[in-house]
C-alpha cells in the first residue's frame, strides 16, 4: 500500500544536506528557547526532542503523545498536546526553504 | 647580552637555564649541587660535512628562542647541539646506537631536515665511536617524511636524504624505500610513489616483492587498472621487477571489485601462461569475485576445480561459498557445505553462519535465522555485530517486530552499532506498528552509539514518519 521505498540516502544529496545541517539565523521566539541565535534544523530537532525528555512531557499514557508545556507552546504553533510523529514537520515549518 | 658569554661556557648557561626553568628529567640531587663544567667542546679537527659548518654559523646569527624544553622542542640547531651534550657529558654510560637514534629521532620531528643532518654529523663528530647505521638514517628519513611531505607535493627532501645516505657508504636498501612508499601511499600520494620507485630502481635498486605489491594494491584501489597495467609493465621492461602470484591475485580481485568478469578471466589465463600455479588464495579471490558479481551459483565450479587440481580449501574457501551460495538462495547445497566443511576438519565460524542467516532471511525464513542463532550459541561461536544487524533486518522485514526488539535489547546491551540498513528497516517498522517513541528511542540510540552520522539518523526517521503521514491520509481519504 505503501509507495516503493526508493529512497536515496540523504548524504548523497549535498542540497538536502545543507538544508538540514546549515546554520539558519532564528527569529526571536525559537532564540528564546534555544538559546542561541544561529542553529540548524538537524540541532534544533535534536534540542527540542531532549527537551521533551528531560522535562518528562510524554504522555505516560501514550509515549507517542507530547505534553507541550508554555514553553513548547510556543514554538509549536501554540498546540497544547502534539505527536511525536509531526515533530519533524512542525519544525521544519520554523526552516523555509530558501527561494530559488 | 647571551652573546657575551664565551662560547665554552653557553653549555653551561643553558644547563642552569634549563635546571632553573624547566623540569628536566634529571635527578635532584644534582640539581642542589652545582654541575660540574662540561668540558669545553674541542675544536673540531675536520668537518666531516660542509654543509654542518656554514649551518652552523647561520644558526649563531639567529639566536635561539629560549625555550629548551627535555628533550627537543626548539628547533634551533645551536640549542639541539648543546643539549646533545650535555647529555653526552653527564650520561653515565656511553650512548649506543639506539641512544643515539632516539635523540635524532627526537631532533628530527621539530627541525628541518638540513638541521637533522648537521646534528647527525654534530653527534659523529663528539663520539668517534658512533657510527650510524641503515637504521639512523631510516629514523631521519621516516620522520622527515612525516614532517614535509603532508604538506609539500615534492619529493626533494626524500631525495636529499637519500643523496645524504649513499654519500655516507649506505646505499640505500629495501626497508627504505617500503618506508617512503608506505608513507607515501598512507597520504595518498601514489603518482609520487610509482615515481620514487622509478627513480629508486633506476638508481639504486629495485624496490622488493612485498614493497611492490603493497603499491600495487594500493594503486588498484585509487587508479584505473590501464594505469597499474601501465607501472607493472614499466617495472618489467626497465626494471626486470616480474609481478608474482600475489600480485596477480591482487589484480584480479580489484577487477573482480570493478566487475570485470572478462578481464578477471584473461587475468587467470595470463597467470597460467606466466607459469604460476594458482593457490588456495587465488581461488577464494575469484569465488569472492563471483559473489561480487551476484553469480554466486558459480562458486560451485570453482570449488570443484579446486578439488581437481588437489587445492587444499581453507576456512574462507568455505565461507565464501557458502556466502555466495545463500546470496542466490541456494541455501540447501550451502547447509551441504557447511557439514562438508566440517568433515575436512574447519570449524564453521560467525562468517559462516552470518552468511547462512543472511541467505535465511533473504528467503523471509526469519525464524530459522533465529534458531541458526541458538545453534550457532550452541557450538560456542560468538556472534558479533554483523550477525545481529543481519538478524534484526530480517526480522523486521519479515514483520517480526516483537521478536527484532528483543533481539534490539541484546545489541544495546552489548553496545553494538546498528547498520544503515538494520537501523531502517526497524524504523519502518516500528512506525508502522504505531510505536514512534520507540523509533524516537531507536534513533537516540543510533546517534549515541555513533552507528550513524546524525544526519543519515535523522533523515531515516524523518523520512519513515513523512510515509505514514502520507499513508494515514490516504487512509482517511478511502474511509
Amino acid at each position: 500500500m505503501l509507495p516503493p521505498m526508493a529512497r536515496k540516502a540523504i548524504t548523497d544529496d549535498p542540497k538536502k544536506l545543507a538544508n538540514l545541517i546549515d546554520l539558519v539565523n532564528l527569529p526571536s521566539t525559537l532564540r528564546e528557547f534555544v538559546g542561541q541565535s544561529q542553529i540548524s534544523r538537524l540541532g534544533f530537532f535534536n534540542s527540542v526532542w531532549s527537551y521533551i525528555k528531560t522535562n518528562n512531557l510524554q504522555d505516560p499514557n501514550n509515549k507517542n503523545v507530547v505534553n507541550c508545556d508554555e514553553k513548547l507552546k510556543m514554538i509549536l504553533l501554540g498546540k497544547p498536546q502534539i505527536e511525536l510523529a509531526e515533530l519533524p514537520m512542525l519544525i521544519k515549518l520554523h526552516f523555509p526553504k530558501d527561494p530559488k | 647580552m647571551r652573546k657575551k658569554i664565551p662560547p665554552f661556557l653557553r653549555p653551561l648557561n643553558l644547563l642552569r637555564r634549563n635546571y632553573q626553568t624547566k623540569s628536566h628529567p634529571l635527578p635532584t640531587q644534582q640539581l642542589t649541587s652545582t654541575p660540574p663544567p662540561p668540558p669545553p667542546p674541542p675544536p673540531p679537527p675536520q668537518q666531516p660535512y660542509s654543509v654542518s659548518s656554514d649551518k652552523r654559523t647561520k644558526k649563531n646569527s639567529l639566536q635561539p628562542s629560549p625555550s629548551t624544553k627535555p628533550i627537543f622542542t626548539s628547533r634551533s640547531l645551536t640549542d639541539a647541539k648543546k643539549t646533545f651534550d650535555y647529555i653526552l657529558s653527564t650520561s653515565p654510560f656511553p650512548l649506543d646506537t639506539r641512544h643515539n637514534n632516539s635523540l635524532l629521532e627526537s631532533y628530527t620531528q621539530v627541525a628541518t631536515l638540513d638541521d637533522s643532518i648537521s646534528f647527525l654529523a654534530h653527534m659523529r663528530m663528539k663520539q668517534p665511536s658512533f657510527s650510524p647505521d641503515s637504521s639512523t638514517y631510516n629514523v631521519m628519513l621516516c620522520q622527515s617524511c612525516k614532517l614535509h611531505l603532508s604538506f609539500v607535493d615534492d619529493l626533494s627532501i626524500v631525495r636529499k636524504v637519500l643523496d645524504f645516505m649513499a654519500a655516507d657508504g649506505f646505499s640505500p636498501g629495501h626497508g627504505t624505500v617500503d618506508l617512503v612508499v608506505r608513507f607515501l601511499c598512507s597520504v595518498g600520494r601514489e603518482e609520487r610513489a610509482i615515481l620514487l620507485v622509478k627513480e629508486f630502481s633506476a638508481k639504486y635498486s629495485p624496490p622488493d616483492i612485498f614493497t611492490y605489491n603493497f603499491l600495487i594494491r594500493h594503486l588498484c584501489k585509487t587508479m584505473s587498472i590501464d594505469s597499474v597495467y601501465g607501472f607493472i609493465d614499466e617495472m618489467r621492461d626497465s626494471f626486470s621487477m616480474k609481478p608474482d602470484i600475489v600480485t596477480y591475485t591482487i589484480l584480479i580481485d580489484s577487477v573482480c571489485n570493478r566487475k570485470n568478469l572478462r578481464e578477471a578471466r584473461r587475468l587467470i589465463g595470463v597467470l597460467g601462461e606466466a607459469g604460476f600455479k594458482s593457490d588456495a588464495f587465488l581461488y577464494n579471490t575469484i569465488m569472492k569475485g563471483y559473489c561480487t558479481l551476484s553469480r554466486g551459483s558459480e562458486v560451485v565450479g570453482v570449488y570443484k576445480e579446486m578439488m581437481e587440481k588437489g587445492i587444499e580449501p581453507d576456512v574462507v574457501t568455505y565461507n565464501t561459498m557458502i556466502f555466495g551460495l545463500s546470496k542466490v538462495g541456494r541455501l540447501d547445497e550451502a547447509r551441504k557445505y557447511l557439514s562438508v566443511m566440517a568433515e575436512m576438519g574447519h570449524f564453521p565460524d560467525t562468517v559462516t553462519y552470518t552468511s547462512l542467516m543472511n541467505g535465511m532471511c533473504r528467503k523471509g525464513d526469519a525464524i530459522g535465522a533465529l534458531r541458526l542463532l541458538g545453534e550457532m550459541e550452541g557450538m560456542g561461536c560468538e556472534p558479533n555485530s554483523v550477525t545481529y544487524n543481519t538478524l534484526l533486518h530480517g526480522l523486521c522485514k519479515s514483520r517480526l517486530l516483537d521478536k527484532g526488539l528483543e533481539l534490539y535489547e541484546v545489541m544495546k546491551s552489548k553496545e553494538m552499532k546498528l547498520e544503515p540498513a538494520s537501523y531502517a528497516t526497524f524504523v519502518r517498522m516500528l512506525c508502522r506498528e504505531d510505536r514512534i517513541a520507540g523509533a524516537y528511542e531507536v534513533y537516540d540510540y543510533v546517534v549515541e552509539s555513533k552507528s550513524l552520522t546524525d544526519c543519515a539518523a535523522y533523515e531515516g526517521l524523518e523520512n519513515e514518519l513523512k510515509w505514514l503521514k502520507k499513508a494515514k491520509a490516504k487512509a482517511q481519504g478511502i474511509a
